[in-house]
């Protein structure tokens, strides 16, 4: 087989790949129906957040529009963390005056059974960075450069609820 | 008695190879906020160690070597599961991509097989995502530009790896090789 052939094919097999990841990507995307929880709409792909038990609202990726992003350097590793303040996040879609200092927020992941939790005053304080970073297959990180949530070990890896619990 | 596959010569430059990805890894830190963006300097080394140890194997070797070393370094993350796999991918990928296309020497084949190797690793961490039941991508337009992100980064490596293989050629370091087998 001349090379030439032989580049087309591998050309063609990067492609078909592509492709797939692709079709396969959209095939789940249009097989979650939006679901809707009372008057809460949660897209494909969208986090619920709870407060005090019960569904308020979804984030979802066009709340990105929204917020600003914000970054700084992890210590472990010396990468740059990017992405948007839970703060931001949660402001969005709640009233401050909802939220106490001691207000616990808990980011989990049913895939990865992982959870922090972080009082509303940690996460209202910048300095803390506690923030989702956009991982590169698209879904959320919960990082931060607080105790107990500054490694790699401790931050969660994709989030799929956000539960506040004001009581 | 039958010769081995691989000297022990060429072992230990792929075991050389295999750590610079690691290192590099951790000490080489571009100011890129993109997904994938390692692959410049990875798929060079990557194409640099498969044209130095011209063999069937030699990539996945350094692949599984620095998957070895990344895992147990705590490198990625996703956990030790994902960059064993996703490292291993690295290399498997790129020698499939040469044993289809040919020399990492060559111009035209070095970024494709380039792209291929690093899309493998693409691959590996979206597939495991799916399997652990992480949730769809958050953003869908995201996962396309890690796609793109990778192929590039992945293609712009190879290419380096070859224009370094050609200097090394030009320099007599494969001559040099030759004599010490």
């Amino acid at each position: 087989m001349k090379q030439k052939t032989r580049i087309n094919i591998g050309l063609l097999v990067l492609v078909v790949l592509v492709g797939s990841v692709l079709g396969i990507e959209a095939w789940r995307r249009a097989r979650a129906e939006r679901q809707t929880v009372g008057e809460v709409v949660l897209t494909p792909g969208s986090v619920p957040i709870y407060l005090d038990g019960q569904l308020i609202a979804g984030f979802q990726p066009t709340d990105l529009e929204q917020l600003s992003k914000v970054s700084f350097v992890d210590a472990e590793q010396g990468k740059t963390q990017e992405g948007w303040l839970l703060r931001d996040v949660l402001l969005l879609h709640l009233q401050r005056k909802r939220l106490k200092a001691d207000s616990l927020i808990t980011v989990s992941s049913s895939s990865r059974n992982k959870s922090a939790r972080v009082t509303w005053a940690q996460a209202d304080e910048a300095a803390n960075w506690v923030m989702f970073d956009l991982s590169g297959r698209g879904t959320l990180k919960l990082v931060s450069v607080l105790e107990g949530l500054k490694t790699r070990d401790q931050w969660v890896q994709d989030v799929d609820r956000i539960e506040i619990t004001s009581k | 008695m039958k010769p081995r596959y691989f000297s022990t010569f060429q072992l230990i430059l792929l075991a050389q190879f295999a750590a610079l990805i690691v290192v590099a890894k951790i000490a080489l830190r571009l100011p890129l906020q993109l997904p994938g963006h390692s692959g410049l300097f990875w798929m060079a080394i990557v194409m640099v160690g498969a044209g130095v140890v011209p063999k069937r194997g030699a990539a996945t070797l350094i692949g599984l070597t620095s998957a070895i070393l990344a895992a147990f370094l705590g490198l990625g993350d996703f956990g030790a599961l994902d960059t064993f796999l996703s490292y291993l991918a690295v290399g498997v990928a790129t020698d499939l991509a040469l044993w289809l296309m040919g020399s990492p020497e060559n111009l035209a084949v070095a970024p494709l097989a380039g792209a291929t190797g690093h899309f493998g690793k693409f691959l590996v961490k979206w597939a495991l995502a799916g399997i652990l039941g992480a949730p769809m991508g958050f953003v869908a337009l995201g996962l396309l530009k890690s796609i793109v992100s990778y192929l590039v980064f992945g293609a712009l490596g190879g290419f380096l790896g070859a224009l370094t293989l050609a200097a090394l050629r030009r320099a007599g370091f494969f001559a040099y090789l030759a004599e010490r087998k």
